[in-house]
């Protein structure tokens, strides 16, 4: 039993390590970071023209409680299922800078809406993330 | 099964699907009524890595109450855009005899319509040793959205080497926000659990 506690112990301070690890490496990865403009009242544009691929109903529910403010997009990995997306949900509305928090399960995407004050961080994005054991992948944003 | 019974073993209950560690800062609530035990579990996540709680137990077999004090560890996870994986350790060792604990290993795979687990547990009390295997099979006829009802349907297969026997229980499992209930039932025993998350 002693070898088995101690067993476990020693893989715990592993996964510390190793979420440390991970941490150290976030500013490597930060390749998707683009800006978003809302160019009428249900299209969203980025900067260089390109359409991008949102759900309106979730932008427009946003909108209608928060103004004058600002959404993270944020494609993830290993969010499955609701008690997955309730975890992000609970560690970003944690942030007082942080007005709302939408989740589109089927599409594997968590919208995060911010006041204009914040100036908003992928690597901010991706440790509270990894604080809840999914991957972010990448982020965009859009001014409401 | 009197009603006070079926009510007790409705509240109290402790769940495979209903992952044992939760996200960080979690408080869960566990319970789980089946043919070997009523048992609740409590325990709390400092990180989605790990969990450590108390399990307060009514052992049908022996016919004796004890607790356990409980330690799981998330050893791997794999994330996709569509499914995620993982494999946990467990142990726990009982608050009153030092000789009395057990070990295992459980996982599963998901993704939003399908998901299987397993777990291999062995026990060791004071007078004997047995191991308990369990796997189980679920799809969700219909996809919710965040907040929705969620409705999986699911057979588990369970085999124990204290009694020798395999059992199959077809169960229906319900959740929505933080609570999550698990129905099964093969002709002779329920097999309940419940779970919250503050």
């Amino acid at each position: 039993m002693k070898y088995i506690l101690l067993m476990l112990y020693f893989l715990t301070s592993l996964s510390f390590a190793s979420d440390s690890h991970d941490k150290n490496h976030h500013d490597s990865h930060d390749k998707s970071h683009h800006e978003y403009t809302n160019h009428g009242e249900h299209e969203f544009y980025a900067s260089d023209g390109r359409k991008t691929n949102i759900d309106k109903s979730i932008i427009n529910e946003i909108s209608n409680e928060v103004k004058n403010g600002q959404i993270a997009l944020v494609n993830v990995k290993g969010m499955v299922c609701d008690f997955c997306a309730r975890g992000i949900s609970k560690t970003f509305k944690k942030d007082k800078n942080v007005k709302k928090v939408s989740v589109d399960l089927k599409n594997g995407k968590v919208y995060i809406a911010y006041d204009n004050e914040k100036k908003i961080e992928f690597e901010d994005i991706k440790e509270k993330m990894l604080e809840n054991g999914i991957d972010a992948v990448d982020v965009e944003i859009f001014k409401i | 099964m009197g009603i006070l019974k079926f009510i007790f073993a409705f509240v109290i209950s402790s769940s495979l699907f209903a992952r044992p560690v939760s996200y960080p800062g979690g408080l869960t609530v566990m319970s789980a009524s089946d043919d070997m035990k009523d048992s609740v579990y409590v325990h709390y996540s400092p990180t989605y890595k790990y969990s450590f709680g108390i399990e307060v137990i009514s052992d049908k077999h022996f016919k004796n109450d004890y607790s356990y004090g409980r330690f799981t560890y998330l050893a791997n996870r794999k994330n996709t855009i569509h499914s995620q994986r993982n494999l946990y350790l467990q142990a726990g060792i009982s608050t009153s005899e030092i000789d009395d604990f057990f070990y295992g290993i459980n996982g599963d795979w998901e993704t939003r319509r399908v998901f299987t687990g397993f777990e291999y547990k062995k026990t060791n009390t004071v007078n004997e040793t047995y191991s308990s295997k369990m796997v189980q099979l679920g799809f969700a006829p219909y996809l919710g959205d965040y907040g929705d009802l969620h409705t999986w349907i699911m057979v588990k297969l369970k085999r124990n080497s204290l009694s020798n026997s395999t059992s199959i229980f077809p169960f229906l499992k319900f959740f929505r926000n933080e609570t999550l209930i698990e129905f099964g039932y093969n002709k002779t025993d329920w097999d309940i659990h419940f779970m919250h998350r503050f």
